[in-house]
């Protein structure tokens, strides 16, 4: 992972010095002016990013954030304050994080929609406060200064556009690392990233504070560059445009920011020149945004599709595992792996399980059958920790988790895959890898991948099909070799000789992983060729258990199944 | 006489193929029966007959007009009716105003009392506090009053007492007997291959199977395999 | 003690309005489920028809009545963009969409009316309606509330009553099944984008006069209206309006409170926290996901 980083990183970095040195050298100063604030904007598109393109909600009070960083550099600056403007900007930027926790903190559950009313209420209200304290120093014209290195317009650029790279560089290696992959995860699915032992609320709360701290150094920037400030350049509106550009160009992306930038300071500026209102910026952002919602493909996107496009079609190649090794089995101790006494659900009056006793012993696959509506889904959802309450006990190797949410379930040991696929698209093969088990080496993964058929860990998911993502799903659970896994119909949808082939697999996990089993799948062949022990649900009761031979000759179960009694079909 | 006929159709369930290249009819007066295992694709295919998925490919008629491309309200509109699985009731509506929402012009809502004399006492509740029987007996009604000339019926017993099913099957029954051509969805086949003409029998989004109704109630050793899998007969 | 009166019986006709907005924003968020933060903005696109025309020396009350017109275009034209391509989306993407048209509206908007360019916007409704304890209570302010009220008891009959308002009922319970027995769910939805774009519009004429009638200023009483609709977390139409009006008499009395009348804008995102921090106290997953 650390070596994609670090090759994004320096291309990145390569890209701006570049860039930068043309700007610089080439361009008339008027220009190189304006080059800075297309940074500055990109600084504050990349903070919005962070929280509206990975983890998807809407934020609309960016600005303010970015006001809150300005306003205490121009604190400091009336105030003496020791230090330079690097130094303010710093601080600004952490000053930032209170707000953008506290305004998270409402934003943590529910819808995320509530984010966005929350955030658009604060930037009215910031607006306004604003307005009132005004900003330190602007009654009295007090400048800020520039640090003494970077005081020409020329150099003040050169001095952006190094905080523009170190911002960059250290998002790209967030965005890559596991925090990064649970911000997309959350995005896509809160119950799928808790199932991995992620905490939704550190994983937004991180993103919130780290989009507010960047958001921060953004409006820092803003004060070195224009000296002085007014309300107005935090307004509410600005939030509101920023959010709309951040939309269309896709702002978590690095070029996605500049991109954006360059929308928002040089279209006025070339409306200016033909001598066109400078505010159809806003209509055309807003039409760019809607467009980009509707199609769910930003700018940054578009392009790097058709970039793929051009290049010449690498095959998606399968995971190379020649030499690579399996991780360690994890060694389990209790002969029982999982444990259930009497687990009872109601949904209001109807009794979705009653007092359903289940074991699934180490080293073992259990199964789990039973016709539609039999309770299946529940229970995996009562062990997983999904479902609000439940009466009875469940036992991981003897460990009650009665208590415990599903993100710490996921840690003590209990995996689950789920029905239908809620793999981040935007992950790696590798990232989602990552983010399923943490610290695995680049040769363990490439070995598990390698095992299940998967494709190579470069490979973004969206490029991998629906088949072979439900092969991802199982490959995300036992790498992270819990004591426990809970496979939901892995077969569903795969071809008979593709659900052989991963019969024989999810047969060898608990050798290979050690962690035991326990399958629901409607594929009898699947269930009887790799279960020792089955257990049937019909109307949230255990009808029969045993050996599959058995059980799946047993008249009650054909009747749960075909509905046939056999003496009315003879009659 | 009404005939819907189904040509090569194939439906994606979030780009799985789930059903491929399935071919089937249904008549007016006649019940076809659907059955299959859990995850044979039965729902998907009628979601993709009804419109709730779009088609990946093949044709679906209905009396010579093909439907297939239309939205779900249009096909409704043409005489298709879909009684989808889970008693998918209004349940913040009455009884009364569940049957109302969907009440054609040349309809009655006698004719709904008419066919579950049940529901009368049940009018006024709120459907969501119905009992499971009736809220089904409640779907099949309120489809029937969009006056269709074919109806499919999803899993209507899932979840129900078997003598609530007798009555709900003897329904069905009835409605072909007077016109209707009804495709029935069941994972319990003996009531339905008891009412139903013709059969036919999914497994993987495949027809595997397709006969008399009564030759196949015959063979249960037959029917167990093709559910369940090769080795269990 | 008589100066707070005072002023709290002062903050009912922006009670009354973010009332009606509130209430506006529950009655579409519970049919066609969108939470719309252009709600506001469309009803001043109408109120800004009306002052182009009476400033043009058109009568009052035809202008009104084309301004209301106006309101429901634009309403209905945004509806339409949701209804095409958005039927689908989740929740949170039809929000950002109107988010983004936002953007838009306010753009056209100060440009079609010359941005701050100051605009005389006719009082449709001068004068006290009678004294409270010795404090006038305005036309203005009796009318918002009665308004808001009004449409709160129509909706419901409405709802109840017709065959149209069983489509809605049905359509907000179960769009799919809706849709199955041949309701036309597009139609329903365009109506009540309309709906609700002709009653904003009349709310935002009548208050219109007593803020600085500027198109982003009327525009942003978005925020006012979806706390109140938080208030009744969506769902009550009642508890929706007791939150707007009771926003309006807390604005009203901040305002005769110096140390903190500057900042009586914050309200609305104090009363936003608070009723978020409480209801998400019991925590579950969120339902679509």
């Amino acid at each position: 992972m650390t070596r994609a980083s670090l090759r994004a990183s320096l291309a990145l970095v390569a890209a701006l010095a570049v860039g930068g040195a043309a700007v610089v050298g080439l361009l008339p100063s008027y220009w190189v002016f304006l080059a800075t604030s297309v940074l500055i904007t990109g600084v504050a598109l990349q903070s919005l990013g962070l929280v509206a393109g990975r983890t998807g909600m809407i934020a609309l009070c960016q600005m303010s954030f970015a006001g809150v960083g300005a306003w205490t550099v121009g604190y400091l600056n009336l105030a003496e304050a020791p230090g330079d403007l690097a130094v303010w900007i710093l601080l600004g930027g952490l000053a930032a994080v209170p707000f953008g926790v506290a305004i998270g903190l409402p934003a943590l559950r529910l819808r995320g929609i509530n984010l966005a009313i929350v955030t658009l209420s604060f930037a009215t209200a910031f607006d306004t406060i604003l307005a009132t304290i005004t900003y330190p120093g602007q009654t009295t014209f007090l400048q800020v200064p520039r640090p003494a290195l970077f005081d020409s317009d020329g150099s003040y650029f050169v001095f952006v556009q190094i905080v523009y790279a170190v911002i960059a560089v250290a998002l790209e290696f967030l965005a890559r690392s596991r925090l990064g992959a649970s911000w997309l995860a959350v995005r896509h699915s809160e119950r799928a990233a808790a199932a991995h032992g992620v905490s939704i609320a550190a994983s937004k709360l991180s993103a919130f504070a780290i989009s507010a701290f960047t958001a921060g150094i953004s409006g820092g920037l803003l004060a070195g560059y224009l000296g002085t400030l007014v309300a107005e350049n935090f307004s509410m509106m600005a939030s509101l445009s920023l959010y709309a550009v951040a939309v269309m160009t896709g702002a978590h992306f690095a070029e996605g920011a500049i991109i954006g930038g360059l929308l928002v300071v040089m279209f006025p500026e070339i409306l200016r020149r033909f001598d066109l209102p400078q505010d159809i910026g806003n209509v055309l952002f807003a039409i760019g945004a809607t467009q980009a919602l509707s199609t769910g493909e930003t700018m940054s996107e578009t392009f790097r599709r058709l970039a793929r496009k051009l290049r010449p079609a690498r095959r998606t190649k399968a995971a190379d595992a020649t030499g690579a090794s399996l991780p360690q089995p994890a060694a389990q101790a209790a002969p029982v792996a999982l444990e259930i006494d009497d687990l009872s659900v109601r949904y209001g009056s109807v009794v979705a399980l009653d007092h359903v006793n289940l074991k699934v012993l180490a080293g073992t696959v259990a199964g789990l059958i039973g016709p539609n509506g039999a309770g299946k889904s529940t229970f995996i959802d009562a062990v997983a920790g999904f479902l609000h309450a439940y009466e009875g006990s469940v036992k991981l190797a003897g460990a009650a988790l009665e208590g415990r949410p599903a993100h710490l379930r996921a840690r003590a040991g209990v995996r689950r895959t789920w029905q239908t696929n809620r793999i981040a698209p935007e992950l790696t093969v590798g990232g989602y890898l990552n983010l399923a088990a943490k610290g695995l080496t680049e040769s363990e993964i490439a070995a598990i991948l390698g095992w299940l058929d998967c494709p190579d860990p470069e490979v973004p998911v969206t490029t991998v099909d629906a088949g072979t993502r439900r092969l991802l799903d199982v490959a995300g659970v036992v790498a992270a070799r819990p004591a426990v896994v809970l496979l939901d119909e892995p077969a569903a949808g795969q071809s008979h000789e593709e659900s052989v082939r991963l019969g024989q697999r999810i047969a060898q996990i608990p050798k290979l992983f050690g962690s035991a089993v326990l399958l629901v799948e409607h594929d009898m062949d699947l269930v009887r060729s790799v279960c020792s022990e089955i257990t049937v649900l019909d109307f949230g009761k255990v009808i029969a258990s045993g050996p599959p031979a058995k059980v799946l000759g047993e008249p009650a179960v054909k009747k749960a199944y075909l509905g046939i009694e056999e003496e009315s079909v003879a009659a | 006489m009404s005939r819907f006929v189904i040509s090569d159709l194939s439906v994606n369930r979030a780009e799985l193929p789930v059903v491929s290249k399935v071919s089937l009819v249904a008549e007016s007066g006649a019940i076809s029966v659907l059955l299959g295992a859990n995850g044979a694709g039965k729902t998907t295919l009628l979601e993709g007959l009804s419109g709730i998925i779009p088609v990946a490919g093949g044709r679906i008629e209905l009396d010579g007009r093909e439907i297939h491309k239309a939205r779900p309200g249009l096909r409704s509109r043409e005489g298709l009716a879909h009684v989808e699985q889970g008693r998918t009731v209004f349940r913040q509506l009455t009884t009364e105003e569940n049957l109302k929402v969907g009440l054609s012009r040349e309809a009655e809502m006698a004719q709904a009392y008419d066919l579950f004399p049940e529901l009368v006492q049940r009018r006024a509740v709120r459907a969501g506090l119905l009992s499971g029987g009736e809220q089904q007996m409640l779907v099949i009604a309120r489809a029937l009053l969009t006056r269709p000339k074919v109806l499919l019926i999803d899993e209507m017993s899932a979840g129900l007492a078997p003598v609530i099913v007798t009555r709900l099957m003897n329904a069905v029954r009835r409605l072909a007997d007077e016109g209707l051509a009804i495709l029935l969805v069941e994972q319990f086949a003996a009531l339905a291959l008891s009412i139903g003409d013709r059969a036919y029998v999914m497994r993987r989004g495949r027809i595997v199977h397709d006969g008399e109704c009564k030759a196949l109630a015959r063979t249960p050793d037959e029917l167990h395999r093709l559910y369940l899998g090769t080795e269990a007969a | 003690m008589d100066a707070l009166l005072t002023s709290a019986v002062a903050g009912l006709t922006a009670g009354g309005t973010y009332a009606l907005l509130g209430v506006c924003a529950v009655f579409t968020y519970r049919l066609v489920s969108v939470v719309n933060f252009t709600g506001a903005a469309i009803g001043t696109a109408g109120t800004f028809a009306l002052i182009a025309l009476t400033e043009a020396g058109y009568p009052t009350w035809p202008s009104v009545l084309a301004g209301i017109l106006v309101g429901t275009f634009v309403g209905v034209a945004i509806g339409t963009i949701m209804t095409r391509w958005f039927a689908e989306s989740s929740a949170s993407t039809k929000a950002a969409v109107t988010v983004a048209l936002l953007v838009g509206l306010i753009a056209v908007g100060l440009r079609l009316t010359g941005g701050q360019h100051p605009h005389v916007m006719p009082e449709l409704f001068p004068g006290s309606a009678f004294r409270l304890a010795g404090v006038e209570v305005t036309i203005a302010s009796v009318l918002t509330i009665g308004l808001a009220v009004l449409f709160t008891v129509l909706s419901d009959l409405f709802l109840n009553r017709t065959r149209v308002g069983l489509h809605l009922r049905a359509l907000s319970d179960r769009p799919m099944a809706a849709e199955l027995l041949g309701v036309k769910v597009q139609l329903l939805s365009l109506l009540v984008w309309g709906l609700t774009g002709a009653f904003t519009t009349f709310a935002l004429m009548i208050i219109a006069p007593q803020r600085s009638p500027n198109f982003m200023t009327l525009s942003l009483l978005v925020v006012p209206a979806l706390a109140a609709a938080l208030v009744g977390l969506f769902r009550s139409f009642w508890l929706t309006l007791a939150g707007g009006i009771l926003l309006g008499v807390i604005e009203g009395m901040a305002s005769t409170v110096d140390s903190i009348s500057q900042y009586r804008s914050a309200i609305p995102f104090l009363v936003v926290l608070a009723v978020l921090l409480w209801s998400q106290r019991e925590a579950r997953w969120d339902d679509a996901r």
